[in-house]
């Protein structure tokens, strides 16, 4: 089935979904088996006693629709959304949850329609008030993932029905290739006039000094600190804000597809990380798109944005992005 | 421990009490199985969960406690129904001592819903009724709890207070919906089974044996207790009925106890008939209940006829057979916990219509004897009290009042003593109904004239529409054998020390509790489809009674202040309904408008940003140059216009910009056709 027939077919199940459903909880088919029991035992012998408890039982279950009902009436909801959400791993995701009047109880919160589990949960909405509700979510795989709405659950007052509303909140969320360990070798290092380096011939490191070390077996004895070395008759090297600082241009090559394709962006993403880290610049060639190499957390969210879209269709623009 | 899951799991454990308790409350359930679980109930609320950590090996208690209920069912020691009941409860004791998580939880609710079905199938009682509320209000509050408990993220405190006020509310429509409910079902099977009845608590304390003995020790006549319940027909209407309520009586005096000659005079009858009766007989609806005690049959003096009497047991009610014994005695033939059966008698002012050649020959010759060792002062104070009065009534009523006039009341007895006669009557001047009846019996007996001792009670206080006696009711007074009227009662206690002396407080207090049972029995337990249909006919067609002068100027009846209430109560909320809804702000013209133009671009497929205003599209468009622009600038300044500018759209202005802007939005829409070249 193409991407396109599962929209359309999640959209048609968003339009035929009726507006309110109920789950009967574990709790409540006992309580339901229990019910029809009484209401048998109550039938069959005329004990008035029993119809009078057949008669709260039943009551109850009333009660507890309407009580549901209220808590999930006038409830508005808008996703305050993560901060990175990177696919196989819980990430913190936050639903703004509020009501004009009245107040709800136990609201269970959810994305519905998405591959994204778990929800999050508040056990007292205030009338009037905004309350932000944290879940821990996880997408199974990375892309752009389509959310049209949130589903709140109550089993309010007694736990018997779990009663779900779906309010349609059109979004998306983008999620980053599942990070994990880079096995490969990111491979020769670019070397040229790019970047802010300086002399790019010049590995020994550029910004302020940040300390000194002894002088390790086989490095580069360009680097020593010739007057504290004097000073404490040993040698020892200068280390610099950014140390060995080179060029990477990491690439996926075009042609992959499936798995092949998911585990080269993992492991790119995953080099990209390590590399940036240690304060390089990367740079990203996916053939349809060119990142040129710079580094920091920004550079590191940009490469992750292009290949999380890697294989879906170009983004529309950063917004888009949570 | 968050502070909210130690109320919740209190609040658990109080419901599971008051479900063991509704079963309790019918006294049938073994004594052990009562400690067990009030031993794990207080363990529970003390918070002290004995099992948590040896489930399994608690387990096999369970099993063992089942063997033991399973053997004394099939020894016959133990109703079935019973001992599923008992294992129920011990059950819901093993999960209240287990670790508190969510299966235990279920686990004590479920096991308290069986209890209280159980209760239901045991007991009878109005303290059921209210162990049922208090179990469903305390078994709510716990559930809620526990769903809002879960949904509260660890580390934050459950917000106890903010629970109770919103549930408290769905708690009472429950409550008021179980009683709808109630009144409404239709009852199918005509409440096949009837009134039950349970032990109740203490020993009973009265009934009837073969003999009274003067002397001894006790204190009946200071028991509140209620024995009997009493309907009328025709209604007296009066609260203190003051009337005599007739066991048996007694003809054979042997100078210390009373005891009655001959035997069983009808062994096995459904319907008795002691004597005959007339047009106006008085109707009685009896019930003795448990505190009762014995098989012995009461009516109003002179009952005429006895039968269709029901035995109540514990498993329900079943039709008995009665026998008459000596003595006018009438015994239900089986042994039960209480009786329900109908009585006839004659008018109390009437006499009984005996004739002495109607009576059978040992009873003529009782009526005169006295024992051998009768105190020779009895006939001499009795010869001249009565001054040679010889007429019966006019006798025994002198001699009544002499009595009641030298003679003291006193409820301290004598203790054993040789002449219990002689000394009431020469020694200690004092005594109880007893003395007071024996002494005139023998008195006149002395003189000839014939008489008996009757015993049963005095009095009748009025519970709704009927009359209840108490244990401290029981009393004992004398017949005279009137010729021409038969016998004929006169009783020589003092007027104020016959009816019960106890409490007067502990008496209102009954009485209160007997109204509100007499209330729950009526309106509960026997509430059947005959009670539906008069519901259902007094609202469609209301009974009228006579009018009669003095009530024409009297409030209506509360049936129609009740149907007056509620009918306010639907127009009220009718009313807040349709404010509501005109309160609800209807959309704009302006609005309407933009909402499809809004649907006609979306339509179209007219790229947007979320959150963009039609007016922010607009701008964005003209900045881009785009083709559409033109299109959408007189739509957004007449919707702008008309929402923010004071201009509305005018009629059928909406309906034109609309149309023009789809065929607008079509052309874009539709690829460019190649031009056509002049040649």
């Amino acid at each position: 089935m193409t991407r396109r027939l599962k929209q359309r077919w999640a959209r048609l199940r968003a339009w035929l979904r009726p507006p309110r459903s109920l789950k009967v909880t574990r709790v409540g088919r006992t309580y339901l088996v229990v019910t029809f029991g009484v209401g048998l035992g109550a039938l069959n012998t005329g004990n008035n006693l029993l119809y009078l408890l057949l008669g709260m039982l039943l009551s109850m279950v009333v009660v507890s629709g309407v009580l549901s009902e209220r808590c999930l009436r006038d409830l508005t909801v808008r996703r305050v959304g993560t901060d990175a959400a990177f696919a196989g791993e819980p990430f913190a995701f936050r639903w703004a949850v509020s009501r004009k009047r009245g107040h709800a109880f136990a609201l269970t919160l959810s994305e519905a329609d998405t591959p994204l589990s778990g929800e999050g949960g508040v056990g007292y909405l205030r009338a009037g008030a905004e309350h932000v509700v944290r879940a821990n979510l996880t997408a199974p795989r990375r892309g752009p993932v389509a959310l049209t709405g949130v589903r709140v659950t109550t089993t309010w007052p007694l736990g018997l029905f779990a009663k779900t509303r779906v309010l349609a909140l059109p979004g998306s969320l983008l999620v980053y290739p599942r990070r994990g360990y880079a096995c490969r070798d990111p491979g020769e290092a670019v070397r040229g006039p790019v970047g802010d380096a300086g002399n790019p011939r010049r590995n020994d490191g550029t910004g302020d000094v940040t300390g000194l070390r002894e002088l390790a077996e086989g490095e580069d004895a360009r680097r020593v600190h010739w007057l504290k070395s004097a000073s404490l008759g040993k040698l020892l090297r200068v280390e610099r804000e950014r140390e060995e600082r080179r060029t990477w241009v990491l690439s996926v090559e075009p042609g992959l597809e499936g798995a092949p394709l998911e585990h080269r962006i993992e492991e790119v993403a995953a080099l990209a990380h390590r590399l940036l880290e240690e304060g390089h610049d990367v740079g990203l060639d996916t053939g349809a798109r060119t990142l040129r190499p710079a580094s920091g957390a920004a550079q590191e969210r940009h490469i992750l944005r292009a290949l999380a879209w890697l294989g879906f269709e170009d983004p529309r623009g950063d917004e888009e992005a949570a | 421990m968050r502070p909210g899951t130690r109320l919740r799991l209190v609040l658990r454990d109080l419901a599971s009490g008051c479900a063991f308790a509704s079963m309790a409350v019918s006294g049938q359930l073994p004594v052990w199985t009562l400690a067990l679980y009030g031993v794990a109930l207080l363990c529970a609320l003390a918070g002290r969960r004995l099992f948590a950590k040896r489930a399994r090996v608690t387990a096999l208690l369970l099993l063992g406690v089942a063997v033991v209920l399973g053997l004394n069912v099939l020894n016959g020691a133990l109703n079935i129904v019973v001992a599923a009941c008992a294992f129920a409860g011990l059950i819901s004791g093993h999960r209240l001592l287990s670790a508190p998580d969510a299966a235990t939880d279920g686990q004590v609710h479920l096991s308290g819903l069986l209890m209280v079905a159980g209760g239901a199938a045991l007991s009878g009682e109005i303290i059921y009724g209210l162990f049922l509320v208090a179990f469903g209000v305390l078994a709510s509050m716990a559930l809620a709890l526990g769903v809002v408990e879960a949904a509260v993220p660890e580390g934050e405190p459950v917000p106890v207070r903010s629970v109770m006020p919103p549930l408290a509310t769905g708690v009472g429509f429950a409550v008021a919906g179980a009683v709808a409910f109630f009144i409404l079902f239709p009852r199918l099977n005509w409440n096949m089974t009837g009134p039950r009845a349970s032990p109740g608590f203490g020993e009973p304390t009265t009934g009837f044996s073969n003999t009274v003995r003067l002397g001894g020790a006790g204190t009946i006549k200071g028991n509140p207790r209620v024995v009997l319940r009493a309907t009328l027909n025709p209604d007296p209407g009066v609260e203190a009925l003051n009337a005599y309520w007739i066991g048996r009586t007694y003809d054979v005096f042997d100078g210390q106890e009373w005891t009655t000659a001959g035997g069983v005079r009808h062994a096995r009858e459904a319907m008795l008939t002691l004597r005959p009766g007339g047009d106006s007989l008085v109707h009685q609806r009896m019930e003795l209940l448990p505190a009762y005690g014995g098989r012995t049959l009461i009516a109003l003096e002179t009952p005429s006829r006895l039968g269709n009497a029901f035995l109540n047991s514990t498993t329900g009610s079943r039709r008995t057979f009665l026998q008459e014994l000596s003595g006018g005695e009438v015994r239900v033939l089986e042994a039960g916990l209480g009786y329900s059966y109908e009585a006839y008698s004659l008018p109390p002012e009437k006499g009984s219509g005996d004739s002495f050649r109607g009576l059978p020959p040992i009873e003529q010759d009782a009526l005169l004897t006295l024992p051998e060792t009768v105190d020779p002062r009895v006939a001499q104070t009795a010869a001249r009290v009565l001054n040679g009065e010889r007429e019966p009534l006019a006798a025994a009523q002198k001699l009544a009042q002499w009595l009641q006039r030298e003679y003291a009341y006193t409820l301290e007895l004598s203790g054993d003593v040789e002449d219990p006669l002689a000394d009431f009557l020469f020694t200690r001047k004092a005594g109880h109904c007893e003395h007071f009846a024996t002494a005139l019996t023998l008195m006149l007996r002395t003189q000839g004239i014939r008489a008996r001792l009757a015993t049963g009670f005095f009095g009748g206080e009025r519970i709704n529409d009927g009359y209840i006696l108490r244990a401290g009711d029981a009393h004992a007074w004398t017949h005279v054998l009137v010729p021409g009227r038969g016998f004929v009662t006169v009783d020589a206690t003092p007027p104020a020390h016959r009816p019960s002396q106890g409490s007067r407080f502990l008496e209102r207090l009954l009485a209160l509790y007997e109204a509100v049972e007499s209330r729950w029995r009526n309106s509960v337990v026997d509430y059947s489809f005959r009670d539906q249909l008069d519901v259902a006919r007094a609202f469609m067609r209301p009974t009228r009674e006579p009018e009669s002068p003095t009530a024409r100027g009297r409030l209506p009846p509360p049936r129609a202040w009740g149907v007056a209430l509620v009918a306010g109560m639907g127009v009220y909320l009718v009313w807040r309904a349709l404010e509501r809804l005109s309160r609800r702000a209807r959309p704009l013209e302006a609005t309407r408008f933009l909402d499809a133009v809004e649907a006609q671009l979306a339509a179209a497929r007219v790229p947007r940003r979320d959150g963009e205003a039609l007016e922010e599209l607009h701008a964005r468009l003209a900045r881009e140059g785009h083709r559409l622009s033109p299109v959408i600038a007189p739509v957004t300044q007449r919707y702008l216009e008309a929402r923010f500018g004071g201009r509305p759209l005018r009629s059928g202005e909406a309906e034109r910009l609309l149309r023009t802007l789809k065929h607008a939005l079509e052309e874009a829409r539709a690829p460019s056709a190649p031009r056509a070249r002049a040649s």
